[in-house]
């Protein structure tokens, strides 16, 4: 009896085992995680072994890379706003090698104009900083943020700093490249940085982990006389999800077998034990 | 029916198909995870019924025993049924192993507050202002002007300015928005804005500006009042929770 009851309890195991397995594979799909997959709300840096197209935006390298879309608005929290802004999304591509990464910005502006401008913003250190330049928090103690900026008439990127409004300034270490390319109604900017950098003002990029990004564009179209956007008046997003892949880890299939040798083992056990309950 | 693993069989299935099908009719649908815990709890409910005395324990465990064991001159769909069970099980941990292991590819989730507690001096506020109509047309006035650009000129959450914010502005004429608060909560997140949330409602995400800037106290009741009426919705009170 005892056997018997032994060998019960390790079929009530195999059962519910397999049934926890089974039903935690039916019902592992939430329908809201599938929906935000369908979104693709993040931006991914791809791990690639080719050079990067660092300093060209028009390189054939990006379009086999996968793009997410994010929609912007007229920038609307804080003076001076404005209730339209020509940039209406931008489709967003990366790259990376494990040490060095390229961002490319893809966004439709129909003129080249001397003050377009365009610019990446993240989050640095621990603290979270609020979207709109690092802007004070009354309940929460927020932090710095990082911008790279890049504009057509200046031709490179700058790398700043800010922590509240009015307090966004060029850094001493500049660490970041950027080129712009128009053509027919698009602009593409592609933007480059080493994943990490010496710089405690910058963010630091390690793969595998999730950081947040913010985009901002400026139409520098002059309308009677005036740059048409320009400091806050500009097209903006609030933060989204930005990883790096992480290179492939090949651990995973030992502990796969591992998991397989284990419930043949298991299985070998329980059967020669029935086999020899039923003979007794 | 005899067959005691037919009846628990048939057991579970009826179960699932209660609190997946039948139930949702009556009352909001349950959460997947929480049927698979019922359907656990009915499981073991038959397990240890089935155990209870030595009698049911046979009929019931016998014929699983038999199967997994085999036996010579086993009829051959029943063998093959055994192979199949005898495979599939390690291959199933095998793929729950690399499910469970594999590195997710989306972003971290945000269990962001909604409507995250107010600070003290801003529970239970009264509206100054007297609810009359000119006050509320003035109120919608500046909601035109401040507000519509991201909560929409219907109060819908779909103004031009809506698409690029992440998590996106209130939409007021849902009834899970503002006719669940009261004007003071409407007054604290109008006055302080994003930046005055608290931690769990993720401050550093929102757009909401923070209108004590630029708007006097008696400009933010009266669009409170222009809201709740252009919305068709009506303030939590006091009152009602007695």
């Amino acid at each position: 009896m005892l056997v018997q009851r032994g060998m019960l309890w390790s079929i009530v195991l195999l059962i519910l085992g397999s049934g926890l397995w089974g039903t935690s594979l039916v019902f592992s799909d939430e329908p809201l995680a599938q929906e935000e997959k369908k979104k693709g709300v993040s931006v991914r840096l791809y791990l690639t072994d080719e050079p990067l197209p660092a300093n060209d935006p028009m390189s054939t390298v990006w379009n086999s890379v996968p793009s997410s879309e994010f929609s912007l608005a007229p920038q609307v929290h804080w003076q001076d706003r404005i209730q339209d802004a020509t940039v209406k999304s931008v489709k967003v591509r990366g790259l990376h090698n494990g040490h060095d990464l390229a961002i490319l910005l893809e966004y439709q502006d129909p003129t080249e104009d001397p003050a377009d401008a365009a610019a990446l913003e993240f989050m640095v250190g621990e603290k979270k900083a609020h979207f709109a330049h690092g802007q004070k928090m009354l309940q929460v103690e927020g932090g710095p943020v990082n911008i790279w900026y890049w504009k057509k008439e200046n031709g490179k990127a700058l790398d700043m700093s800010a922590k509240g409004f009015k307090t966004l300034r060029s850094q001493d270490h500049q660490d970041v490249s950027a080129t712009g390319m128009w053509q027919d109604g698009t602009w593409r900017v592609v933007f480059s940085r080493t994943l990490k950098t010496e710089d405690g003002h910058d963010t630091q990029i390690e793969p595998g982990r999730w950081i947040n990004v913010a985009f901002a564009f400026w139409d520098g179209k002059i309308v009677d006389g005036e740059v048409k956007e320009k400091g806050s008046q500009k097209a903006v997003s609030s933060w989204w999800s930005l990883r790096a892949e992480p290179p492939q880890d090949n651990s995973i299939y030992g502990y796969v077998l591992l998991g397989i040798g284990i419930a043949v083992g298991f299985e070998l056990v329980l059967v020669r034990k029935l086999r020899k309950g039923q003979k007794a | 029916m005899k067959n005691p693993i037919m009846k628990a069989i048939i057991g579970l299935v009826c179960v699932y198909v209660f609190l997946k099908f039948i139930l949702p009719l009556f009352t909001a649908p349950i959460p997947s995870t929480l049927i698979f815990l019922y359907l656990s709890l009915t499981l073991t409910g038959i397990m240890l019924f089935q155990t209870m005395s030595g009698g049911s324990l046979d009929a019931f465990m016998g014929p699983i025993h038999r199967f997994l064991a085999g036996w010579d001159g086993q009829p051959g769909p029943s063998k093959m049924a055994r192979l199949l069970v005898l495979v599939v099980f390690p291959l199933l941990v095998g793929w729950q192993t690399y499910t469970k292991l594999a590195p997710s590819d989306l972003p971290p989730a945000e269990n962001r507050t909604i409507h995250p507690a107010p600070p003290g001096e801003f529970v239970g506020l009264s509206n100054p202002v007297p609810k009359t109509e000119t006050n509320i047309q003035i109120g919608k006035g500046f909601y035109a002007a401040k507000c519509s650009p991201c909560h929409g000129a219907n109060f819908d959450g779909k103004g031009p300015a809506s698409v690029g914010f992440n998590p996106p502005p209130a939409n007021f004429s849902d009834p899970g928005t503002i006719a669940q608060l009261q004007e003071s909560y409407l007054f604290w997140r109008i006055k302080k804005g994003g930046v005055g949330l608290p931690v769990e409602g993720m401050p550093w995400k929102s757009a909401m500006p923070r209108w004590e800037v630029e708007l006097s106290d008696d400009m933010i009741w009266k669009i409170i009042m222009g809201e709740y009426d252009g919305a068709h919705q009506a303030p939590r009170t006091w009152e009602e929770e007695e």
